[in-house]
């Protein structure tokens, strides 16, 4: 009998937790709704785009670019906040165009690491991957 | 405490020694190359050796651990798993014991309480604890054939895509990184806490916890925290996988120095160590046999022949003499 109370705890904790991470999942994907307002006003500002020269060091964003791009999706869509000023004061529009304005130019510029390293984004899940847009 | 602070100390040492080798000395080639190689060889041929020792060791009697019925008559039903009669029935239990610890489940705690009266109770957490760990090294394990191959072994696809599937953190968050780090801090605990535990606890109770901690802590902070370069890495793993002897391809951060050799140092010790129950569980006599004394004489294969001498024959020796005594005789 005890071991079945046991279990059933077990069972009981292990229930608890998934419904407390889809909880939170539900509320970060969510979001409050004065950010959606903030969106809905900030959107239609355009940004003068300098596309000479990357938003950061080559270097940095090989190992964090999918920290950046998570961090610009979280501030233009839940925050408003389209806006990337780089430490040495030049501003980029916070989107994926931004990115595949120049990576585009080669439809292998993503995949090539990804495939090699068996790393599987989830950015095309939404987003058209550069390979689809040249074919 | 002494007990704890050595091995404390020792994995802090090992993790020492490949941070300095590589950023001071340079290293690169032997922390990266050569005591992989060396560590991997030395697993390889101490497992083989301990289960070859333990192999060629006769076990003329069945000397099975059982829980249930043993199988006798037909109408007494008995425990087909707790007290297995054919081959095939004690390996069912030994694969349920790897996969699901089994005996682990019926762990029980005895505490002398207030009055003074000793009791037991049954203790699910050392299972939990247990299985929480080793499934998540499984899969941990499994994860890293992502190095190791161009591509993911069919099987691995769906286990990574599980592990990742809360979408937390990018990089994806890997829910054993989490499991493996609270289970590994649960067994440490697990030791200390109990007065009784840790009277009976080794340092080399302790050094492995620690040293799969340390191993996973770096791991963990290299993928989320102090990233390394993930196309060199990769590089050098398919150069292992080929058994190649390449320098390094590139400069890796030095806290995957510290995985490897910590890796390393795990791989080159397992054999010799408690971690051996890896292989022992499979060969272990009071698991893998089937309880059927009863049903089949098992002889000692190095048994001396012994001479019997029968009734029979003792008759024929003094037959005569018995006749003359007026002694009964089976046979006249």
């Amino acid at each position: 009998m005890n071991n079945r109370i046991q279990a059933m705890y077990a069972l009981l904790i292990a229930v608890a937790m998934f419904v407390a991470a889809w909880f939170f999942m539900q509320s970060v994907h969510g979001g409050p709704s004065s950010a959606r307002a903030a969106v809905a006003a900030r959107a239609a500002a355009p940004v003068a785009i300098d596309s000479t020269r990357c938003v950061a060091s080559a270097e940095w964003m090989k190992s964090h670019h999918m920290q950046l791009l998570n961090k610009w999706r979280h501030d233009s869509v839940r925050e408003g906040n389209r806006t990337h000023v780089t430490s040495d004061g030049r501003h980029f529009d916070k989107s994926l165009n931004t990115c595949l304005g120049c990576h585009a130019s080669n439809p292998m510029f993503c995949f090539m690491c990804h495939e090699y390293a068996n790393v599987k984004p989830t950015c095309w899940n939404c987003h058209v991957s550069p390979m689809e847009a040249t074919k | 405490m002494k007990k704890v602070l050595i091995p404390v100390v020792m994995v802090a040492l090992l993790a020492a020694i490949p941070y300095l080798g590589v950023t001071m000395a340079g290293q690169q080639y032997l922390f990266g190359v050569a005591i992989p190689y060396a560590a991997a060889a030395l697993f390889l041929l101490g497992f083989l050796y301990r289960l070859f020792d333990w192999l060629k060791r006769p076990v003329p009697f069945r000397i099975t651990t059982t829980a249930g019925q043993e199988k006798s008559l037909d109408w007494i039903p008995y425990s087909r798993l707790d007290s297995p009669a054919t081959p095939l029935q004690a390996w069912v239990r030994v694969l349920l014991e790897v996969f699901l610890f089994r005996s682990l489940f019926r762990n029980t705690k005895a505490e002398l309480r207030e009055g003074p009266s000793f009791t037991f109770a049954s203790s699910k957490w050392l299972w939990m604890g247990g299985l929480a760990f080793h499934w998540s090294l499984l899969v941990i394990v499994l994860r890293h054939t992502r190095f190791f191959f161009t591509e993911l072994p069919g099987l691995v696809v769906p286990i990574e895509a599980a592990d990742r599937f809360i979408e937390l953190t990018l990089p994806a968050f890997y829910m054993t990184d989490a499991v493996v780090l609270s289970a590994v801090t649960f067994l440490f605990a697990r030791r200390l806490r109990d007065a009784k535990l840790s009277a009976l606890s080794l340092p080399t109770d302790y050094f492995p916890l620690l040293l799969i901690g340390a191993i996973a802590a770096a791991g963990v902070s290299m993928r989320y925290l102090d990233k390394v370069d993930i196309m060199t890495v990769k590089a050098l793993a398919l150069n292992l996988a080929q058994l190649s002897f390449d320098p390094v391809p590139g400069t890796i951060g030095p806290i995957f120095y510290v995985h490897l050799f910590l890796v390393s140092v795990l791989m080159a010790y397992l054999p010799f160590s408690k971690l051996m129950h890896m292989g022992a569980i499979f060969l272990s006599p009071t698991r893998n046999l089937c309880n059927n004394s009863r049903e089949k004489r098992h002889v000692n294969p190095w048994n001396k022949p012994i001479k019997f001498r029968t009734y029979a024959e003792y008759e024929d020796d003094y037959r005569e003499k018995m006749r003359k005594a007026n002694l009964p005789l089976e046979k006249e």
